[in-house]
């Protein structure tokens, strides 16, 4: 395994120039999980909610068991210092008031000033408890306009809204549509895939393939063919780990190992991960200097990522652009991973047939490249090719 | 000491157009130091690349151990040392991890592999610098561990395409007395070079080629014996008549002369006393003359005498 081992030696001293990539992504990934993710902690996670019920009336009691489902209600003491310090401290996110009448008020029709809340982080979590409250004393007093006496209005209420938050538990934990930092995390990659590829793998491949070494290497006694198995052998396992380290990333933002068709994702970013390194294989057969490997890696992964709906969402191309970025693989990626992440409909078979497109991108980048050095490879004489 | 190593039969390689190696024949024996002399683009490296099956060739045959050469003859290859005219390592390793990875193309055994490493880095002097990047060593050090990464496996025939190019005088000798230990341990050497000095000093058979011929063959002496020089003498003497001059051109062994105005030269072929004679015709003419020498012949008369030019470059 010397040819691998020297591999890896050559790819050890490229590391500082991919790093920073792998650095930067992983940061903004984490930006944009902070940010999308809020929406998932409301449904998912729990709100400490402190309810002073003021009205103490059996709707009043209803509305408090209603919100205290899913949240953790906390004790407080009624006192001004006592509730601001909890705030403050987060030991509390949010205190309810159910003010004195409510029930009485709500009867007649009224939906304005029935409780007040107090919070001091503002927080989508929270942003969200105070639509649902207005939402309950809407949908009360819809229902009660419908005909039904307040207590089945206050029931009917809760039956409607405990359902549709059911509803937006299940979708988004099957295909995780409203994941927002999910789709970006997997639309961004193929920017940092490239660029981690070209500027990592390819200068080593063309380490390995200088020819004074490789004169060397053909003049000993190990075979041609376990030289070039061991090359692909070294390049396999480089794509696995940045492939690998993405997936956990991947897994780590998402909170939890991934569900149903988001294993899609992560087969459509494997796959994209090979296309990168057959780009940077076939650039490594023409001898390039690292100045214009870095200039080429700029022009392939930023153009190939603009054009192909990478940074800019497809909506914002023009059909002009469109129609030339389907000669590129990342075109097929991002639309395969709209489909994945739900922002476009998900049809199983169209993801399947794009996966199909890119893995033919990877075919002909594959023959281009074997064709392309063996043609140098005459030229030179060499029978060793 | 009978063993042929290398049999090269009338080999023919083309690039294109031009012929870069014409009906060349060679054969090496065991032990030998064997010099492969030639003026830049004579055809010795591509000689060499032929030799290991490294370029295809036109016609021709070759034999290493007996065997024929052919790019998958793994078993000769395992046998061979190369160290080629340019410096072949990767700079992304040490000193260390270089020589060690060009073992262990022959060698798998770690143990073993580990043993020679160490020979081979004690070999050449590189103790000091095993951490190193090449980067980092002077000239004539990347040399020596050019050199160790195609010995280390203890090669039977070590090949070496102008180890000695752009090398400090220091260094050079203690590649040629490398070379020449490896030589006294056993192995069979072919050495190229277009530097006849070092070839004089450690080979014990030569070829010299010129544009993809061999030339001429033997062993330093025969291959003196083959031309009529024996002797060059060079007087520093100014405003020789034409008529002082024909003096010295009609005397007895002299077969050519010149004279710049400044410096005469004076060409031998056998007999004795020839300085003598040239001095005397001078004092005879009250001469006076400034520094006297005389030179035996040397590869480069040898190859000035087959080819009608200087073996050396004036760049060199
Ligand atoms: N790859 C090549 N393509 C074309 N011509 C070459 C090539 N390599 C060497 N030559 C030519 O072949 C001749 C012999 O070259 P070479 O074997 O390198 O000579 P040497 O090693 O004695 O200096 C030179 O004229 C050189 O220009
Ligand atoms: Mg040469």
């Amino acid at each position: 395994m010397q040819v691998f081992k020297a591999f890896m030696k050559v790819m050890r001293t490229r590391l500082p120039s991919i790093l920073p990539y792998v650095i930067v992504f992983m940061i903004i990934s984490v930006m944009i999980s902070t940010v999308g993710g809020d929406e998932e902690r409301f449904t998912a996670e729990e709100m400490k909610i402190c309810i002073f019920d003021e009205d103490d009336t059996p709707q009043s009691h209803a509305l408090a068991e209603f919100i205290a489902k899913g949240n953790e209600l906390v004790e407080l003491e009624n006192d001004d210092d006592v509730i601001l310090d909890s705030l403050y401290y987060a030991s509390v996110d949010m205190v309810l008031t159910i003010k004195d009448g409510y029930a009485e008020r709500l009867a007649a029709g009224e939906t304005e000033d029935l409780f007040t809340t107090k919070h001091i982080h503002d927080s989508y979590a929270i942003a969200l408890m105070d639509q649902l409250l207005s939402e309950y004393v809407v949908t009360v007093d819809g229902y009660m306009a419908g005909g039904q006496d307040f207590d089945q209005a206050v029931e009917s209420a809760i039956g409607t809204l405990s359902k549709e938050t059911e509803v937006t538990l299940v979708t988004e934990d099957s295909t995780m549509s409203k994941s927002e930092y999910f789709e970006g995390f997997f639309r961004y990659l193929p920017y940092i895939l490239i660029s981690i590829m070209l500027n990592g793998l390819c200068p080593v491949l063309i380490v390995m393939n200088r020819k004074d070494l490789r004169y060397r290497t053909n003049c000993s006694s190990i075979k041609v063919s376990s030289v070039s198995v061991q090359t692909f052998l070294a390049s396999a396992v480089f794509v696995g780990a940045i492939w690998l380290i993405f997936v956990v990333a991947g897994v780590i933002l998402n909170g939890g190992l991934f569900v149903g068709t988001a294993w899609l994702a992560v087969l459509n970013c494997l796959i994209f991960a090979m296309i990168s390194a057959l780009i940077a294989m076939l650039l490594s057969s023409f001898n390039v200097s690292d100045n214009v490997v870095g200039v080429i890696t700029q022009v392939i992964s930023l153009g190939m990522s603009f054009l192909c709906g990478v940074f800019v969402p497809m909506e914002m191309l023009s059909s002009g652009v469109l129609s030339a970025a389907r000669f590129l693989p990342a075109y097929w990626y991002v639309r395969a991973n709209s489909m994945i992440s739900g922002t476009e409909h998900f049809d199983g078979s169209k993801v399947l047939l794009y996966m199909g497109i890119e893995l033919g991108f990877a075919a002909a980048l594959a023959v281009i490249t074997l064709l392309i050095r063996r043609m140098k490879y005459n030229r030179a004489d060499s029978v060793n090719a | 000491m009978e063993n042929t190593v290398v049999k090269i039969d009338s080999l023919v390689k083309r690039y294109g157009d031009l012929i870069a190696l014409d009906h060349f024949s060679l054969e090496i024996k065991e032990g030998e130091i064997f010099g492969l002399l030639g003026p830049n683009g004579s055809g010795k490296t591509t000689t060499i690349n032929c030799l290991l099956s490294l370029l295809a060739f036109d016609k021709g045959d070759i034999k290493i151990f007996g065997k024929e050469m052919t790019p998958t003859s793994y078993d000769i290859k395992k046998d061979i040392g190369v160290i080629m005219q340019n410096v072949a390592v990767f700079d992304e390793l040490t000193v260390y991890e270089n020589i060690d990875y060009f073992c262990g193309l022959y060698i798998t055994d770690k143990a073993e592999r580990k043993k020679c490493v160490d020979e081979a880095v004690r070999f050449v002097g590189l103790e000091d610098f095993l951490k190193f990047r090449p980067k980092k060593l002077s000239g004539g050090l990347l040399r020596r561990l050019n050199i160790a990464c195609g010995i280390a496996h203890k090669p039977k025939l070590i090949i070496l395409d102008e180890p000695t190019v752009a090398v400090d005088p220091q260094s050079r000798n203690k590649i040629l007395e490398g070379i020449q230990e490896l030589n006294a341990r056993g192995a069979t050497v072919i050495y190229t070079s277009h530097y006849m000095e070092e070839v004089e000093k450690i080979c014990t058979r030569i070829a010299i080629m010129d544009k993809g011929k061999k030339i001429a063959e033997g062993t330093k002496d025969q291959l003196k014996r083959m031309i009529k020089n024996t002797e060059t003498i060079t007087v520093e003497v100014l405003g020789l008549t034409d008529e002082v001059i024909s003096q010295i051109a009609g005397l007895p062994h002299i077969y050519d002369h010149s004279y710049d105005g400044s410096l005469l030269t004076v060409f031998c072929s056998g007999g004795k006393h020839n300085l003598i004679r040239v001095m005397e015709v001078l004092q005879k003419n009250d001469l006076s003359f400034g520094r006297v020498y005389t030179e035996l012949p040397t590869l480069n008369d040898v190859f000035l005498e087959v080819t009608g030019k200087a073996l050396r470059d004036k760049e060199d």
